[in-house]
């Protein structure tokens, strides 16, 4: 990923590297999108409930992203650069493990930090193998009222358009301030300010444009389609393996085959 | 097909955009409408939309514009925005020329056939699964009048189609424009598309009809262009000695 | 201030997705009712620019550093409590699938922390009293914000350290996390008010109808005049929301304290007393006759956990306190991961040779 000193542009280049990924072909892309969301939340979910000091149980979970990340053919290496804002956090609440609890605090602190990385592939290679409409539809499917899901397309379409236009802006105010950090005080207000007011005509030619085109105030998303077998089998066979994994300590059973 | 008659405009604090508008145009005409910046181009169209409250009397088809009948013109109407932006903002273009039709109560399998018919008219299909935030400027604006066509709308309004085009891209959504067999309103400053696309011209200013009449004669008329702020288009200025 | 799903336990991560569902619910039904449709893409608008503004870095002076607005306030102060709510939570989710900012499972507990706070605390508790009041407006554009922000952080900065420690991640005393969340979060608070003020008294000069409840009476006279009208019993509805949405965290809260973290119950109730903390509180854990059977029960998993680490590490020598089977485990899991990950190299090969083969 090529990286600027501009945010903004760097935002653009995440987003545009996620949409490439998302519109990659592979058994998982194919997978219907409910079911990878439901199997990533199931994943997480039972990623966090293992004990602090499980760090051998939890270890096994490790291999449901690699696997995924395998098939789906997107290197695990891509979700690296992400961890950037997870884990000085995780890290942060977990250093003091170590201190106050000695040996003990090492394990849970590394288990935090597995944790964390673990939870963040899983939701990685959830949204690098489905397209944002995808997971709308899914959303739908859930029950997700139609207000939100509605406001997550369109927030995610002009996200695009007005991180731009911030991109744009940052630039030439640099040109012009090539020593300032960021945006002087002076230019506190006006500089998000005119965004604003050029935002408030951009959603209202918005408004006008749905209004034309009769909208009702319900989507209709492309990548709709039945669940097919391949989907429940993998819905199944995943969260069957995340139980396994959470109530026997498989990697200790492993072991213990060697031992 | 449309027909203004007195049409007034004014904003709540009272200032009279649209003064006294009264003119028709016949089933498949094409119409210029030009003027300098602020003359009143996009409030006719959106009062014509019905996007803005107006006094006097628009008709399209022969019904009057009202609460009633707003939801019946409008179908009759396309309307293809400035910044082509405002108007897709569904993630994919496909999706996003879905959009219409559907809510327009057509089934799926009609949509999709008059998805592929627009995008096979404007040799597009290329387009059909790309992302919005995606192509470039001027796909996005052929894109967008593909979104439009595929209501199938008796009249097309269109609002500057022509601006932050290249040469190639402006040329290819002047070809698609003199393509359409409906009636066309086109609001612009770009007087060379004009002069390629449309054979009647609106020149307004201050919210009045200044001039209404053939292309050519208005297009050519130096002193009544340079008296409303305009130039000769290009492409009549070398000519200027056979005027 | 995101949280990532490994600083929660399940327990908290639901509670806090009960809490913020109730908040959403109430807020979709006010946004539903007002029916004005433009609402929506205003609404999606307005949240890609905060999210777009969250880009954008301010020279804070005299320090040499720089800083960014979250837009809880922002949003508030231009859509309303209720409409503002939805849009945050539409940025948090955004941020959490598509840049990993705060997690899937935390997303409850992040539109809690920092769309909660800022959009209904905000505004109930600071923004409409201010706006009501007879100061002058640029006074009342510089207060508002400000005050608001600075309070809405240091609520989400406390919630985070609560929901942390309810989940048992941290062995950091309650108190020393506090002591460190809060005076950062009290200049970053200042910092994003500035900020906010800023951009909103620029608005001001543009176009004041943008802002929510800076002029009631001057606005579209009717419609403001309904607004106020139907205020008053929607208030009510969302004052009971907000309630709802308040006992669940709260309840959750003392039953998670309760049942499954002594640590928690163990602060709130008596202090630490390894540290002679609760002495110096003047309470005394025999004397404070607390007896219930949660007390007992939070006793009894306190002794299992303060002794789990004596036992895991002293009857087994080996790394970490894991048995030899376990670290034999790890090492075949971690042979297996391995192998799939060659999974793509292997299958281009086999794609390789077919393809030299024709």
């Amino acid at each position: 990923m090529s990286k600027g000193t501009n945010k903004a542009s760097n935002a653009l280049n995440e987003l545009r590297d996620m949409d490439e990924l998302a519109n990659g072909d592979s058994p998982i892309h194919r997978l219907h999108p409910l079911v990878k969301f439901l199997v990533t939340i199931a994943y997480i979910y039972f990623v966090v409930s293992f004990s602090k000091y499980d760090i051998t149980g939890l270890f096994i979970m490790l291999i449901y992203p690699v696997l995924i990340f395998s098939i789906a053919n997107i290197k695990v290496s891509t979700c690296f650069y992400k961890l950037r804002l997870v884990l000085p956090l995780v890290l942060m609440v977990g250093i003091f493990n170590p201190i106050f609890e000695g040996r003990a605090g090492v394990v849970s602190m590394i288990t935090l930090m597995m944790k964390g990385t673990f939870s963040l592939m899983a939701s990685f290679i959830m949204v690098a193998t489905t397209p944002i409409d995808g997971l709308c539809a899914a959303l739908r499917k859930i029950h997700v009222p139609s207000i939100l899901v509605t406001l997550l397309l369109l927030t995610y379409r002009y996200i695009g358009v007005l991180v731009r236009e911030v991109a744009i802006m940052t630039d030439a105010y640099k040109l012009r301030a090539p020593k300032q950090k960021g945006i002087a005080i002076n230019a506190w207000g006006s500089f998000l300010g005119q965004l604003l007011l050029r935002s408030m005509d951009k959603a209202s030619e918005l408004y006008n444009s749905m209004q034309l085109r009769a909208f009702k105030g319900e989507f209709f998303y492309a990548s709709q389609r039945g669940l097919n077998c391949l989907d429940v089998i993998y819905l199944v066979a995943c969260i069957g393996g995340f139980v396994a994994a959470r109530f026997i300590n498989l990697t200790e059973t492993l072991g213990g085959l060697f031992v | 097909m449309i027909k203004f008659e007195n049409v007034c405009f004014s904003y709540e604090n009272g200032t009279q955009i649209l003064k006294d508008l009264s003119f028709e145009i016949s089933e498949g005409e094409t119409v210029g409408l030009i003027g300098c910046n602020g003359a009143g181009k996009s409030t006719l169209m959106k009062v014509l939309l019905g996007l803005l409250p107006h006094e006097g009397i628009v008709k399209v088809s022969d019904l009057e514009l009202n609460k009633n009948n707003l939801e019946e013109i409008r179908r009759k109407l396309g309307f293809v925005l400035q910044d082509s932006d405002n108007q897709m903002f569904m993630p994919t273009v496909y999706e996003d020329m879905m959009f219409g039709p559907l809510n327009y109560g057509h089934t799926k399998e009609e949509a999709e056939a008059r998805v592929d018919e627009v995008l096979e008219q404007l040799n597009l299909t290329y387009l059909k699964h790309k992302y919005n935030h995606k192509i470039s400027g001027g796909e996005k604006r052929m894109a967008a009048i593909a979104t439009i066509l595929t209501m199938r709308p008796k009249v097309i309004l269109m609002d500057e189609p022509s601006t932050a085009l290249d040469p190639e891209n402006r040329r290819r959504v002047i070809n698609a424009i003199n393509d359409l067999n409906i009636t066309k309103i086109i609001a612009s400053h770009d007087l060379d598309m004009i002069l390629d696309t449309c054979d009647r011209v609106i020149l307004m200013h201050d919210g009045k009809i200044i001039a209404d009449g053939k292309t050519e004669d208005i297009l050519r008329d130096e002193k009544l262009l340079e008296a409303n702020h305009m130039e000769l288009p290009f492409k009549l200025q070398g000519l200027r000695e056979f005027i | 201030m995101h949280m990532a799903d490994a600083l929660l336990s399940p327990a908290v991560a639901t509670t806090m997705y009960a809490a913020s569902t109730v908040a959403a619910g109430a807020s979709i039904f006010k946004v539903n009712k007002e029916k004005e449709s433009i609402k929506i893409p205003t609404m999606a608008v307005t949240a890609a620019l905060v999210f777009a503004g969250q880009m954008i870095n301010y020279t804070i002076p005299g320090t040499g550093s720089s800083g960014h607005i979250c837009g809880g306030m922002l949003l508030t102060s231009l859509l309303g409590p209720q409409a503002g709510f939805l849009s945050m939570i539409v940025i948090l989710a955004i941020q959490c699938l598509f840049f990993a900012d705060g997690g899937l499972l935390a997303l409850g507990a992040n539109c809690w922390n920092m769309a909660f706070y800022g959009c209904f605390v905000g505004y109930y508790l600071i923004w409409k009293p201010i706006m009501k009041s007879k100061l002058n407006e640029r006074l009342k554009l510089i207060i508002a914000p400000i005050v608001g922000c600075i309070l809405t952080l240091q609520l989400g900065a406390f919630s985070v350290v609560l929901e942390t420690s309810l989940s048992g991640i941290t062995d950091l005393p309650f108190g020393t996390f506090v002591s460190i969340m809060q005076p950062i979060h009290l200049a970053i608070g200042l910092v994003e008010g500035l900020v906010t003020s800023a951009v909103l008294l620029f608005i001001k000069e543009a176009r004041p109808e943008l802002i929510k409840d800076l002029r009631p009476t001057e606005a579209w006279n009717c419609d403001a005049a309904k607004d106020a009208k139907s205020n008053g019993k929607l208030s009510f509805k969302a004052t009971i929301a907000v309630l709802a949405a308040v006992a669940i965290v709260i309840g959750g809260g003392f039953s998670l304290l309760a049942s499954s973290n002594p640590d928690g119950l163990e602060w709130s109730l008596f202090g630490n007393a390894d540290s002679g903390y609760s002495q110096n509180m003047g309470l005394d854990e025999e004397d404070y006759g607390v007896k219930s059977t949660a007390a007992d029960k939070a006793q009894s998993v306190q002794d299992k956990t303060s002794i789990l680490p004596d036992y895991g590490f002293k009857d087994s020598d080996s790394f970490l306190g894991t048995s030899t089977s376990g670290i034999v485990g790890i090492g075949v899991v971690a042979a297996v991961i391995v192998v799939v990950s060659l999974i793509p190299k292997l299958v281009k090969k086999k794609e390789k040779d077919e393809q030299g083969d024709k």
